[in-house]
């Protein structure tokens, strides 16, 4: 932080800077119309503008390009030497519900049951949970909150990383989540048989099947009576889905779940569709490519799932599929609120075959793509949803620091508990001595 | 199947083992312990061959071997015209004979894990095998009938289960057996479970601490003898003294090392604390080669080998060859051979090794021996595995090991060479006592010869309360068979599960409904021609006798 | 016939292969033309590395390369120090002797797995040292050992770092109470009775050691025939770590349990202790500097349990600038295959420099292992452990290409198979999947304790 205003130079950018030093210590973000002067804009949809401006007001980017008058009344912010890009999205988090990992009071996303689709993630994500500005001041303005645990554990949705009510924090996206049923273990703790995991395998998917065929006959039944089949909230949760109108976001990382959930996509013929993890999609990213469902995958820094499989497996898995025809956005899914590494995944991605482009992509416009808000997310274009962010350089790289998030047009202060401590303990007073 | 009719549950609630008269079957002695087995092939030792022969057996020792032997008046005679005379074998080590104690699946929160005492802790040196034999334990039978003679064994248990003896084969009482008593104090470097030492560096460090309280005590112990006068009186602790022949180099550690990095602690302990080792059980023995050579550590390898693989993956992948699946079943397949060749590998690097039994299913013995023979292992090779260096190693080469005067009459005795597929042990003698295995009882496998099911049966199931019958049904299904069982006191058919037919033998499950509780009968025996043998088990109401034959109309 | 000397061969062939790799252990590698990252002696363009049987014998431009010797052309490259994790629990096959608040007397490398596929994956991230731990679930936990990832042997020996310092884990905060508070109904179920724990352990090892000094002293004298005292390995090992035989690594979290330590160390005259993790060093780091005690840290890990909560990914920056000697660790087998990129992250947290971050998994952690004088930078003299990296080792293009133990190419990324298991298993199905997203979270460092907890896969944490 401190850090970095020794990189500001000139009178004018240092009384900035001492003002926005007062503003950094009020957690408040403020909203109102901002002008960044003298950007650099990588668009992600419309290419990279040199020396351009982006206008936000009313929430909104207003304008974005290099010839673009100024509002009058706009706070002009000179960004000479930075770069303005759309808020980053992270595909799969518990972001909001969850506080502490370890301590079960503190953990939401999973609820009791096998068959629990109508247990909402927004309303249980937490607008002041700690991790949003650890987070957010990363440049992570929107993360999908998912629910985990058993085969239908809940129904995700994407929220921005601002907002004081699940209201105000909504950004457009509810899908509901499938634990396809695995065939692989689930960790080096896992101590079944194969066969062991095999059965269970196969006692989850006929329980699958049993579940959808109630939901087809909900549907008809309920479509009979104009609505009136009856209070059925698991079934009334799979209705959209059943319909097509809202997605099913299909967890499968195994080679072999993800044919058979491909199978079972098809049999169903379920309309909207996500497949999420795929951590071996790229044993069959030809099939994922030609049945055109996209993919959320990730985390990307993780090990290889098969003893044999080649050391960088994981962090190519991305680039692999994407490179087969595969729509992919990519996901954190960190168990230690470190939603802020997104930036870190994608450059892994990038460095192991999915080139940097593209790996920007499927951390904004994609998963913007893929949850349908696209309209309102993922690029820096005029009338989208002002969720920017603004760096010193290379989002990906390590070195760079984020100058400027804003969220819904808001300016977030670039406050958070590890910073406020950063701040009380660099240099501790009092120190040895009392 | 429901049953309808109560007096069947009171029928097989009767069906517990019946007091009174228990039939004891005890053989007679026989008339003469002196044999004389005729014009035979001698193999007197790996490599040395008589034929036409005679060995003379007297009184529990070979007393004559050789061309022109004349018979003995008391002997009996045994034609050996086509038969083949082996020393019996000997196996480093064994669980043989050994009572197992009931397993106790604690999975209990222990109470101040860190303390446990010895014995919680699998601390049990000082244990004695021969208080653990069961003569009648049918692994001893089934072991002889392979031609195994002597075994070490040892107790059941891990980390330090107790003291190894050296035993016959020959099914007599524990003392009659044992024929070297504390032969070495035996471990396995594996924890017990929830309580100190609850790991492998637990174990190791409670072994070496242990072992150097053990000296430290034996030492003063020394001390103390010497003159008591003055001195505190040392505390006797049995587990400790345990260690003392060890200490004193007078008896060898024997660890068991069936997991691949097993042996490498073996080496560090040795190489720490200075004892005599045997390692037994080896699997993977051949990526230590080299550091095995070193040491001088006496080996014996495992008997137990995978499974061969069967030939059916080819069938699903045949529309892409998988180059990565096809790498991987290499990459296994080079695994397997090297299990397989482990025995030629140590030959070549010039180990020398006998075979230990201890996670060898008796059944599969002779087929992983010819593997390991078609790996490279020489029948000689293998024969003196199994004879002369088990005899060398175990400090018995003046005893047995060899098929030459003076040594003990353990012999084992086979129609056609040891290692020809189509050998088979006729006799076997341990200590003297004879052996005889009748030829071929059950139909090999697989050999064509596979009987025929198919049809409607009459079964007819002994029990006390007197028989009952039962009408079960078979029918081809493809490569296997479904069917069903009715009658008696079952009204409707029940399907039978499991049936399973390898060669003759055949088994097959079904389940019946009393009063709600489930009992699942099994049925098994052997098929001839038409007719049927075995026994039907009725879960805890007990075991009976069952025949059945072939309905000539179906 | 055929068949069988063909299974000769490849016996024989097998058994060589394994003898080469276990003898050569030692190499040499000429490096040509890279920019190398010396961390001791900065940064030097366009400069050959020399290795020889091993060791670095020369640094310089234009240097010839022994006959024999591998040559790596390294122009556009950077040449690194191979990286050191000081907080591993790969390569072992037990952990966490985790049944007595006191386990001092067990060593992690009586249980050293050469084979874990995990060593190569580590390689592949440039890493060629690490501290193999024992677990977390003890005040007092074991013994450690320092590795150097010679993947490609199965002799367990072949990994050991001869003559590395002897260390030792301690543990303090939830862990232990849990396990033995929690778990068993015994102290320490408070970090009150953690403490009395060690300052116990630490009195009885003293009173054990007057024991036996008395006991060697008596035995001196002409005649004596006295009852040697009792013979404990536990107080044994104790009793070296108040010789300062012994370097402690003390897993800790929060600031009041790391000041507890350090006061501890103080009154038994412990000079060399190194806080592992220590999420919240950065609250206490006057102390720690003044005691001279080290840190070993998450770049940015936090809230997976309450005595994480508050922790900050600036920790590592605040610990630096206070002068303590810092480095960054993994606890994980994933995250300790991108050291460097852990590193970096110093950089945004804080804004460390390039020499300082690249301290932080080079010479940093050579100094809290103690093996700074051998391995941890580019220098003459020290051991031929070498990471080559496509593009700069802190940026997120970071792109290991090879990595060298003792001359050794132990990963070489355009040639090295996709399959690197050393062992397989004949008995295994070919095609096992481990869908490792569930291992996230989970704590190694408290593994073989899950029966106290129930089954771990109904938590996560």
């Amino acid at each position: 932080m401190k850090k970095s205003f020794q990189l500001l130079t000139g009178l004018t950018v240092a009384l900035v800077c001492v003002w926005t030093i007062t503003l950094a210590q009020s957690p408040k973000a403020r909203t109102g119309t901002f002008a960044f002067t003298h950007a650099t804009i990588v668009t992600v949809t419309q290419g990279t503008i040199s020396n351009g401006t982006v206008v936000v007001a009313g929430g909104k980017i207003v304008a974005a390009g290099t010839n673009v008058s100024i509002p009058a009344g706009a706070e002009v912010i000179d960004c000479t030497g930075l770069s303005i890009y759309p808020g980053m999205i992270d595909a799969g988090t518990r972001i909001g519900l969850t506080e502490v990992g370890s301590d079960p009071r503190t953990v939401d996303f999973n609820e009791i049951g096998d068959v629990v689709p109508q247990m909402r993630a927004l309303s249980a994500v937490n607008p002041n949970a700690t991790a949003i500005p650890v987070n957010r001041i990363a440049g992570i303005t929107s993360a999908l909150a998912a629910p985990d645990g058993g085969l239908f554990p809940g129904t995700a949705a994407l929220v921005n990383l601002h907002g004081y009510t699940s209201d105000q924090m909504y950004a457009g996206f509810e899908g509901v989540v499938l634990n396809f049923p695995a065939s692989g273990k689930r960790g080096f703790w896992d101590r079944r048989t194969d066969e062991e995991v095999k059965k269970a395998a196969e006692k989850s998917l006929k329980q699958l099947n049993d579940v959808w065929t109630k939901a087809l006959e909900y549907h008809k039944l309920d479509s009979a009576t104009h609505g009136k089949a009856g209070y059925y909230p698991e079934l009334q949760a799979l209705l959209p889905v059943v319909r097509g109108q809202v997605a099913l976001l299909v967890e499968c990382n195994a080679e072999a779940d993800i044919k058979a959930a491909l199978k079972w996509i098809a049999d169903k013929h379920i309309a909207k569709v996500v497949l999420t993890g795929v951590a071996e999609g790229w044993r069959v990213a030809g099939e994922i490519a030609k049945a055109k469902i996209p993919v959320i995958t990730g985390p990307v820094l993780a090990i290889p799932s098969r003893e044999y499989d080649r050391y960088d497996k994981a962090y190519a898995n991305a680039g692999l599929m994407q490179k087969a025809g595969v729509v992919v956005a990519l996901r954190t899914r960190d168990s230690n609120t470190n939603y802020r590494n997104l930036p870190y995944h994608a450059g892994f991605a990038a460095t192991y075959g999915m080139g940097r482009d593209e790996a920007l992509r499927a951390i904004t416009i994609v998963p913007a793509q893929i949850f349908g808000v696209a309209d309102r997310l993922g690029s820096v274009e005029a009338g989208k949803e002002a969720n920017i962010f603004i760096t010193d350089g290379d989002p990906f790289e390590t070195k760079t620091q984020v100058r400027y998030v804003l969220i819904s047009g808001w300016m977030i202060p670039l406050v958070s508990r590890q910073t406020l401590m950063y701040d009380e303990f660099l240099k501790r007073e009092p120190g040895l001595q009392k | 199947m429901i049953i309808k009719h109560w007096k069947l549950l009171l029928l097989l609630i009767a069906a517990l083992p019946a007091p009174g008269i228990a039939q004891d079957e005890r053989e007679l002695p026989p008339v003469t312990r002196t044999y004389a087995i005729t014009h035979t092939t001698v193999v007197q030792a790996p490599g040395r061959k008589i034929e036409g022969a005679t060995v003379i057996l007297k009184d529990g020792i070979i007393t004559q071997v050789g061309k022109d032997i004349p018979v003995p008046a008391d002997a009996k005679v045994i034609k050996g015209d086509s038969l083949f005379v082996y020393a019996g074998f000997i196996d480093g080590l064994s669980h043989t004979g050994v009572i197992k104690p009931k397993e106790e699946n604690n999975r209990e929160r222990p109470k101040d894990p860190g303390n446990p005492g010895y014995e919680k802790a699998g601390i049990t040196p000082q244990q004695d095998v021969r208080n653990l034999l069961n003569p009648a334990d049918k692994s001893i039978e089934e072991w002889r009938a392979l031609g195994f003679t002597v075994a070490q064994v040892v107790p059941h248990g891990v980390f330090l289960p107790g003291n190894a003896s050296i035993i016959q084969l020959g099914g007599g009482a524990p003392d009659q057996s044992v024929l070297v008593s504390n032969s070495a104090l035996y471990s396995e470097l594996v924890p017990t479970s929830n309580v100190y030492p609850s790991t492998l560096i637990g174990v190791l460090s409670k072994w070496r601490e242990l072992y150097k309280q053990a000296t430290l005590s034996h030492n003063y112990e020394q001390v103390y003898a010497s003159n008591r006068s003055g001195l505190e009186r040392p505390v006797t602790d049995r587990v400790l003294q345990a260690f003392y022949p060890v200490i004193d180099k007078k008896q060898p550690v024997l660890f068991r090392a069936d997991q691949p990095l097993d042996i490498y602690r073996v080496f560090n302990l040795q190489s720490e604390l200075q004892f005599p080792v045997i390692a037994g059980d080896l699997k993977d023995g051949s990526l230590a080669l080299q550091r095995i050579k070193a040491s001088g550590i006496k080996i014996f390898l495992s008997l137990d080998l995978p499974e061969a693989p069967k030939d059916e993956g080819k069938k699903d992948d045949k529309n892409t060859p998988d180059a990565e699946k096809q790498q991987l079943e290499k990459r296994k397949k080079e695994a397997l051979d090297r299990r397989v060749g482990q025995a030629a590998a140590f030959v070549n690097a010039g180990i020398s090794f006998g075979f230990s039994g201890l996670s060898a299913k008796p059944k599969d013995v002779m087929a992983n021996l010819r593997r390991m023979i078609a790996a490279g292992l020489s029948t000689d090779q293998a024969l003196a595995a199994l004879t002369t260096v088990p005899a060398q190693l175990l400090g018995l080469s003046d005893r047995m090991g060899t098929v030459e005067p003076g040594k003990m009459a353990n012999l084992v005795v086979t129609a056609k060479p040891l290692f020809d597929e189509k050998s088979k042990v006729r006799y076997v003698w341990v200590d003297g006592t004879m052996f005889q295995y009748q030829a071929t009882e059950v139909k090999k496998k697989d050999d064509g010869t596979k009987a025929d099911i198919q049809g409607v049966w009459s079964f007819s199931i002994d029990t006390p309360q007197g028989k009952t019958e039962n009408k079960v049904t078979f029918k081809k299904d493809g490569d296997s068979y479904t069917g069903n069982v009715v009658g008696g006191m079952i009204t409707e058919p029940v399907d039978l599960t499991d049936i399973d037919l390898d060669g003759n033998a055949l088994k097959f499950n079904f389940k019946i409904t009393i009063d709600g509780n489930t009992v699942n009968v099994s049925i098994d025996g052997k098929v001839d021609g038409t007719s049927f043998n075995g026994t039907t088990s009725a879960g805890s109401f007990g075991s009976f006798a069952t025949t059945a034959s072939k309905d000539p109309k179906f | 016939m055929r068949n069988r000397l063909y299974i000769l061969l490849t016996l024989a062939f097998g058994i060589a292969a394994v003898q080469t790799t276990a003898q050569s252990n030692r190499g040499s590698v000429v490096i040509r033309n890279g920019t190398v990252l010396t961390v001791t002696k900065g940064t030097q363009d366009k400069t050959d590395v020399l290795i020889v049987d091993g060791k670095i014998t020369q640094i310089g431009k234009g240097l010839s390369a022994p006959a024999g010797a591998r040559v790596i052309d390294a122009s556009g490259l950077f040449v690194m120090p191979g990286i050191i994790d000081p907080h591993s629990h790969i390569a072992l096959e037990d952990i966490n002797e985790a049944t007595a608040p006191v386990t001092a007397e067990v060593f992690t490398g009586d249980a050293i797995d050469p084979m874990q596929v995990m060593i190569y994956r580590a390689l592949a991230g440039g890493v060629t040292t690490i501290h193999a731990m024992h677990g977390s679930a003890n005040a007092i936990g074991g013994q450690c050992e320092t590795l150097k990832l010679r993947y490609g042997t199965t002799d367990p020996e072949a990994l050991r770092m001869e003559g590395a310092p002897r260390t030792i884990k301690f543990a303090l905060g939830e862990n232990p109470t849990r396990v033995h508070g929690g778990g068993y109904g015994i102290v320490p179920r408070t970090r009150m009775g953690v403490e009395f724990v060690i300052r116990k352990a630490f009195s009885d090892a003293r009173d054990y050691m007057a024991k036996w000094d008395k006991y060697n002293q008596d035995k001196l004298a002409k005649g004596f025939r006295g009852a040697p005292p009792l013979y404990n390995r536990r107080l044994e090992t104790l009793a070296d770590i108040l010789r300062g035989q012994i370097i402690i690594h003390c897993h800790s979290y929060r600031a009041d349990e790391i000041n507890m330590m350090l006061k501890v160390c103080k009154d038994f005259g412990i000079k060399r202790i190194v806080f592992q993790h220590a999420n919240e060093a950065f609250k206490i780091a006057p102390e720690l500097a003044a005691q001279g005690a080290m840190a070993s840290v998450f770049s940015d890990w936090w809230a997976y349990k309450f005595e994480v909560y508050y922790a900050s990914a600036y920790n590592a920056a605040i610990l630096v600038r206070n002068g303590v000697v810092t480095s960054v660790n993994s606890d994980d087998a994933e995250l300790m295959r991108h050291l460097y990129h852990e590193a970096g992250k110093t950089q945004k947290y804080g804004g460390l420099t390039d020499d300082e971050a690249m301290a932080l998994m080079t010479i940093n952690p050579a100094r809290q292992l103690g093996i700074d004088s051998r391995v941890g930078s580019i220098e003459v003299g020290k051991e031929g452990d070498v990471v080559i990296f496509k593009s700069h080792p802190l940026s997120i293009y970071a792109l290991p290409l090879y990595t060298i133990v003792d001359g050794v190419v132990r990963f070489d990324k355009d040639k090295d198979p996709d399959d690197m298991r050393l062992f397989v298993d004949p008995t295994q199905s070919t095609e096992t999947t481990v869908d490792h997203r569930y291992d996230a979270g989970v704590d190694r460092c408290m593994e073989g304790t899950d029966f106290l907890f129930g089954d771990l896969s109904t938590e996560e944490n």
